[in-house]
């Protein structure tokens, strides 16, 4: 399986609008530098989860905005 | 003669040292003898001419001379180490010990220099994490330590001394390069001396003389380079308190504005320590004698008695060649790729490319390889270099981020590496160097290119000494391919053997376990005084196999019963289907 295949991209959430909220309500009141720091140890215990070089690439690839022009 | 040496000399400012301080260190001087060319109405070409007196150039010469090859090596100095600055490298992989050893200098070296296995990290007071080398299977097998610290300069010394024992390779100091031509069979070269100048010409030209090479420019070697703002700035120092011999690291030590500190002990009493300046430092000013003491007292204690052995910043940069040889021209060590110091990834790497090229210019020389097999060199060390290229950018990057999101990447990894074990893996204070694997030489198989542990074993019955070593079997090699056949074998295998020994150059052993029938005459015991077999194991087979080891203790291929495959990995090996 070609590791582009191996990115989930349909749903794979339990429950996304829990989530969704967990991640918002985790943020809720820290300043930017704060937030920042959070989005920072949130990424690397997610990818320590992932572990996988190849997916985790995929992950960065498709993470990267849309070029829109 | 460099054992009793304790006595510290005054400082001369050289080669881009100009801002070091400190009482520095006495070092040998050699004689400068007139060499026969001087007064000589015809050129003479030599097969092998080696340019720098380093710790890879004579390296490469003490490896040469242990083959019987002849060569000349020409230094610019009459001494080792850079006058008044110190040591240069301190720490050497168990790969350097393991080739040293091979060469006859590791029972000096393990004498003067400080074993140390465990390593810790720190950031602020705590300790974000630590490692045991002797715990770790790379490492545990050999009969050398994960790694030995000394300055440079003794073991540059030792070698100089086993060169003058050994014969085939003249010494020739105070002689300096100034020119340089080449064509498609041989290179001519100038050299300057105190006695007047004179040409040589050379078949192979190895150019071990360091950062400031010329030879970039005179062979128009094309380069990968980066530079980065981080300062250094390094004291060697002797005093009262004495830390445990660990290899300790801070990545915000409180005691350096929350900056980065090295500290580690060499021989002599003496302790590095290495300490992360402001990116603007000004590097006159933080190595002013005051400002280094008050640094000093920061860390050990306002009534620590230090004496400044040197002190010396710098800033790194990392380089690498995009090809190691160039014509009649091979680069090595420092001319081949600098990096910074980190992980002990610069001087040991030095060391194994002349260790590489050596066993190969030695085969070719005596007309036993293909001289296609030099070109290897450059396809096996290239890999090396780039590797360690990559490996200290990243370190440096841990160690200097940029402002903005990488410095809160740090912040994330060294707060969560106190809480959580698996994010100790992302705390870069330097990755120890280890032997490099060659995956895409042309002369290893797939099952080859791994470096083969020095580990010990048992001589045959009745042959007097109890323990020999994989040294000791690529000694009696003597330059030739080495293969090594596990457990017992079938007579047509023998007779294949037989006959391959007689006709390449290869000698065979036999490898078995402590109930197994010898049948080669050849042969010893996978069993060491502790009663254990580590031979296949540093081998990388299992069971029934055999094991094509190369002169400077790499595996060139594996493969299970006796027969064409051997043959064809001898071939290859020595670049004979290139």
């Amino acid at each position: 399986m070609k590791t582009q295949d191996r990115l989930k991209t349909s749903p794979n959430f339990q429950d996304a609008d829990a989530f969704y909220e967990c991640l918002l309500d985790a943020h809720f009141g820290l300043s930017r530098e704060q937030s920042e720091l959070l989005n920072a140890r949130l990424i690397l215990i997610l990818a320590n989860q992932l572990g996988d070089t190849q997916l985790l690439q995929a992950c960065l690839e498709a993470a990267k905005p849309v070029d829109l022009n | 003669m460099l054992e009793t040496k304790t006595d510290y000399a005054g400082t001369a400012f050289t080669n881009g040292y100009e801002f070091a301080r400190g009482t520095g260190y006495g070092l040998p001087e050699y004689p400068f003898v007139e060499p026969p060319e001087l007064h000589a109405s015809e050129i003479r070409r030599h097969p092998i001419v080696i340019v720098g007196g380093g710790i890879t150039g004579l390296t490469l010469a003490c490896a040469l001379a242990r083959y019987g090859v002849e060569a000349v090596l020409l230094d610019e100095d009459n001494t080792v180490g850079v006058k008044g600055a110190s040591s240069r490298g301190i720490c050497y992989t168990q790969k350097s010990l393991e080739i040293f050893h091979r060469l006859g200098l590791y029972q000096r070296i393990a004498a003067k220099g400080v074993q140390w296995s465990v390593g810790r990290t720190f950031a602020g007071d705590d300790e974000v994490y630590s490692f045991d080398l002797h715990q770790q299977s790379n490492f545990n097998l050999s009969t050398q330590p994960p790694f030995i610290n000394i300055q440079q300069f003794y073991i540059e010394g030792y070698l100089v001394e086993r060169i003058y024992e050994l014969g085939h390779v003249d010494l020739r100091w105070k002689s300096r390069v100034t020119a340089f031509t080449q064509n498609t069979d041989f290179a001519t070269l100038t050299v300057e001396t105190p006695a007047g100048s004179y040409q040589i010409e050379a078949e192979h030209v190895i150019d071990a003389s360091g950062s400031h090479t010329p030879f970039h420019q005179w062979v128009g070697a094309t380069m990968q380079t980066k530079h980065g703002d981080d300062r250094w700035c390094i004291a060697d120092v002797r005093f009262s308190t004495r830390p445990p011999v660990e290899r300790h690291t801070w990545i915000e030590a409180p005691f350096n504005e929350n900056r980065a500190v090295w500290q580690h002990l060499m021989a002599d009493d003496v302790w590095r320590i290495d300490y992360q300046m402001a990116p603007d430092a000004n590097p006159d000013e933080v190595s002013r004698e005051d400002v280094v003491r008050e640094r000093l007292q920061r860390q050990f204690g306002p009534d620590v008695k230090v004496e400044i052995v040197w002190v010396g910043p710098y800033a790194y940069r990392s380089r690498c060649l995009d090809k190691l040889r160039l014509g009649r021209v091979f680069f090595m060590g420092d001319t081949a790729k600098i990096v910074s110091p980190f992980g002990a990834r610069g001087g040991n790497t030095g060391v194994a490319d002349a260790d590489n090229l050596a066993w190969k210019l030695a085969a070719v020389s005596r007309g036993r390889a293909s001289p296609a097999l030099l070109d290897s060199y450059n396809e096996e060390r290239l890999e090396a270099a780039q590797q360690n290229v990559l490996v200290t950018n990243r370190t440096a990057r841990f160690l200097r981020p940029a402002d903005g999101m990488e410095r809160s990447f740090r912040t994330a990894a060294i707060g969560l590496a106190r809480q959580y074990p698996f994010a100790r893996a992302l705390v870069n204070t330097g990755r120890m160097a280890v032997a490099n694997s060659y995956t895409r030489s042309q002369v290893c198989e797939k099952t080859g290119g791994q470096s083969v542990q020095n580990v010990a074993f048992r001589w045959a019955a009745g042959s007097g000494a109890a323990e020999g070593t994989v040294n000791d079997l690529l000694q009696w090699a003597g330059g030739d391919l080495l293969v090594l056949v596990f457990g017992e074998v079938p007579p047509a295998g023998l007779q294949r053997l037989r006959q391959l020994s007689q006709h390449a150059p290869l000698r065979s052993v036999q490898v078995l376990g402590p109930d197994e029938h010898a049948q080669a005459r050849e042969h010893v015991r996978d069993i060491n005084a502790r009663g254990a077999g580590h031979l296949q194991g540093a081998c990388h087979v299992f069971g029934h196999a055999w094991a094509l080891v190369r002169p400077d203790g790499y595996l060139a291929a594996t493969g299970e019963s006796v027969d064409g495959h051997l043959v064809a990995a001898v071939e290859k090996t020595l670049g004979l289907n290139l």
